[in-house]
């Protein structure tokens, strides 16, 4: 996506994301993979009744991921070189599910 | 939120909130008020391995989101007049309109 077009980009994508992946005892690599962006509609309107505000919230997640594991370099003795990610294979517009996700 | 416009941001959109004179809804009245609607920013990614530690391993996924809301609000007094079979009342109350928004934390996405 271009940098105008993603000023203007409504919804939730696939978009190219590189983080360090890191653990004690390893060097680090940096990788570079597919996670979710986007703008989702959100709102909150004034209701009459307790507690006074309705809301509706939904985020930019993975709906669908697949794992990769790539092997950390330089490593100490004894600590296991593997680092297991998730990949996004599909993003959508939906709550943050608390149980695979930090939200 | 019909009619709203698909842009980026977090904007005040007028609505009608309907107030009703008893929990039959003898008579109905609507009031023009505003709610905040938008498209704020989210974001999905991997999580860090202190993350990952810290959830033992079950929290791979890391969610950076804002959401639309109401960041100054306040009360309007309205006066409405129903008239019914029983005979004619005039009923004052307060009714909350969001006078500003911005995208914020979303305290309310968890599942």
């Amino acid at each position: 996506m271009l940098a105008a077009n993603l000023r203007r980009f409504v919804g939730c994508a696939v978009r190219e994301f590189t983080f360090p992946a890191r653990k004690p005892g390893c060097g680090s690599l940096h990788i570079t993979t597919d996670a979710c962006w986007g703008r989702c509609e959100t709102w909150e309107k004034p209701v009459l009744e307790p507690p006074f505000v309705d809301s509706y919230q939904r985020v930019c997640t993975y709906n669908q991921s697949r794992l990769a594991t790539v092997q950390l370099p330089d490593c100490q003795p004894g600590v296991e070189p593997s680092y297991t990610y998730p990949v996004a294979l599909r993003c959508d517009c939906s709550v943050c599910v608390t149980s695979t996700t930090e939200c | 939120h019909e009619g709203r416009s698909l842009a980026p941001g977090c904007h005040l959109h007028p609505f009608n909130v309907t107030i009703r004179s008893d929990r039959r809804g003898t008579c109905k009245g609507a009031h023009l008020v505003h709610a905040c609607v938008g498209y704020c920013e989210s974001s999905a990614f991997p999580s860090r391995y202190s993350v990952l530690l810290a959830s033992n391993f079950t929290h791979n996924i890391t969610s950076a989101s804002r959401c639309c809301t109401i960041s100054r609000d306040a009360k309007v007094r309205s006066k409405f007049a129903w008239t019914a079979p029983e005979g004619a009342t005039n009923e004052e109350m307060e009714i909350l309109t969001a006078r500003a928004c911005r995208c914020d934390m979303c305290r309310k996405s968890r599942y």
